[in-house]
């Protein structure tokens, strides 16, 4: 009666996840191995899973057809052979899980040593989350199925950057942690990344992708300042007020010319001719005149220059003040981060 | 001459070569009308001539140079029965010593031609000028310059030679200047022929030059 219980249960162990997985077997020959395994005809399993693999599969059918040999191969004994069914398994979707507590431990064993043997990385999961910059981070969980050498990174964004996360000798169960910044400080840009995990042992590679969408809060940023209020920027030039200074000065000029003239002509030469002088001391007399009428030339406004002077440099420490605090605000937006679906195409190379 | 051709061709290299922003180079034509009496009232000349200026600054050291052609002939009433051509050649150099005010030295030489009608004067200069913009673009200058060591062609000397200045440079329109300059010049020269004591052979000059200027 033990016995037959026993039986039964190793049979439901090995059915239950046939039955999950024949859901889509499309091949009649895989079909068939399938209905062999489900009445234990397990010879017949064997004949028609390999005769299965001979033809065109399907991903998932093929890895069914390995997940039938190796439960088969498990059932009589033959372990070696059920963790090379395995392993094959495991290659073709790295993801497969065995539930313990319904298969067989022989099942489960095999399974768990073809684990080992291959290098892996499974079950990489990026969680949804939101932060604030600088005071959180993002959790990555992921499982290496042999010790390798782990690079992580996150690809992508605006700028098509590739950031490293980490990267380490890991075994098993790694949880990194990144806090999305970028050296500076700076969150990374917001966008769409590709978190990779890529194991190398040796000259075995594997790789795992999961995308992930990074988007920011929005940031209140402080305006840089043009202006002090109440303070204005004054004229640096002044135009002084129209006098008759041009005009005097061209008569002392040319009454200079005039006077010397006269006190140093010679008397024993006469009164000498007056018209040079005149032609140039009327030149003299009438631009003056009109230098008087002009709008006098802008002059430089000392007091006013050093003003402006002041206010500028006023106005760029306070603005070198605001380009500090955007700094700091910038930096301290909320992140939020969601997983995408997983894009097919990761496997080992 | 020769040296004043040297002074120009020099100001004429170097104007081209020098920064545009840091040297002001100004250049021109000029017309000249000019007065001239030597020895006695009744010998006394007048007539006009052309010339040209060049003139240049840098910072707080300017330069000037002008040479003018003229004809001088006898004014009604004189003593003399033809006239001369004089050749006369001014050059400066100036430092600023205040905002308003240089000093200056440089040279002037006149020669006459015939030679033996009027004296050929060379001398050096020194003394002082002062400037003042009355306008926008608008100049006034007024030199006194000292003629130190002054030789004659008909030998002589002068203990007192002098040489007063008024000037105007005009801003016209963008580069084009106008210029006029007024120069009045009392050399007392003095002689001693066949040594029968020194008489007194004045020489004054009037000089009124007109004329346009490129700047650059």
């Amino acid at each position: 009666m033990t016995r037959y219980l026993c039986a039964l249960a190793l049979l439901a162990g090995f059915a239950a996840p046939a039955v999950a997985g024949a859901q889509a077997v499309q091949n009649a020959t895989l079909s068939r191995a399938q209905q062999a395994y489900d009445n234990l005809e397990y010879r017949q399993v064997v004949s028609l899973a390999r005769a299965a693999l001979r033809e065109r599969l399907t991903g998932p059918e093929r890895a069914r057809a390995y997940e039938l040999l190796g439960f088969t191969y498990g059932a009589l004994d033959s372990i070696l052979k059920a963790v090379d069914a395995f392993k094959q398994v495991v290659l073709i979707d790295p993801e497969r899980q065995l539930d313990p507590n319904r298969v067989s431990p022989k099942a489960y064993s095999a399974f768990d040593v073809a684990l080992r043997q291959v290098l892996l990385v499974r079950q990489l999961r990026v969680d949804s989350t939101s932060f604030v910059g600088g005071r959180g981070a993002v959790p990555i969980r992921f499982t290496v199925t042999q010790p390798a050498r782990v690079v992580t990174r996150a690809i992508g964004g605006a700028g098509a950057g590739s950031y490293v996360i980490d990267s380490g000798a890991w075994n098993g169960q790694v949880n990194l942690s990144w806090p999305a910044r970028l050296a500076n400080g700076d969150p990374v840009p917001a966008g769409n990344y590709t978190v990779v995990v890529e194991a190398r042992l040796g000259q075995n590679t594997f790789s795992a992708a999961q995308p992930i969408r990074v988007s920011h809060g929005s940031v209140d940023t402080l305006q840089s300042l043009t202006s002090l209020p109440g303070y204005q920027y004054l004229p640096e030039t002044e135009v002084p007020p129209q006098s008759w200074r041009p005009l005097g000065l061209a008569f002392l000029y040319t009454g200079g010319a005039l006077i010397g003239t006269l006190g140093l002509e010679s008397s024993s030469l006469g009164s000498g001719s007056k018209r040079e002088l005149a032609v140039v001391g009327g030149a003299a007399v009438v631009t003056g005149f009109v230098m008087t009428l002009r709008k006098p030339a802008p002059r430089p406004a000392a007091a006013n220059i050093l003003y402006n002077r002041l206010l500028r440099d006023q106005i760029a420490r306070r603005n070198q003040d605001i380009a500090k605090e955007n700094v700091a605000r910038r930096q301290q937006v909320q992140l939020t981060l969601v997983p995408l679906p997983k894009p097919s195409g990761a496997g080992p190379r | 001459m020769s040296r004043a051709a040297a002074g120009v061709a020099l100001l004429v290299l170097v104007a081209p070569a020098a920064p545009a922003q840091r040297v002001a180079v100004t250049v021109g034509p000029q017309f000249a009308l000019a007065s001239y009496r030597e020895v006695a009232s009744g010998l006394r000349y007048q007539g006009t001539g052309f010339g040209g200026a060049l003139s240049a600054r840098y910072r707080k050291l300017s330069a000037e140079v002008g040479v003018v052609r003229l004809t001088l002939d006898p004014t009604t009433g004189s003593a003399a029965t033809s006239g001369f051509t004089a050749t006369e050649v001014n050059a400066w150099v100036a430092y600023d010593v205040a905002t308003y005010a240089s000093v200056e030295a440089g040279f002037i030489r006149r020669t006459a031609d015939p030679e033996f009608d009027a004296q050929s004067v060379g001398a050096v200069r020194i003394g002082a000028r002062s400037f003042y913009e009355i306008g926008p673009g608008a100049t006034l200058l007024f030199r006194a310059n000292y003629l130190a060591a002054p030789k004659f062609s008909g030998g002589g000397h002068a203990g007192f030679s002098i040489d007063l200045g008024l000037g105007l440079d005009v801003r016209l329109a963008g580069r084009l200047h106008g210029t006029t300059a007024y120069t009045f010049q009392r050399i007392n020269r003095k002689t001693n022929p066949g040594g029968t004591g020194e008489i007194d052979v004045p020489i004054q000059e009037t000089v009124a030059r007109l004329g346009l200027a490129v700047g650059f």
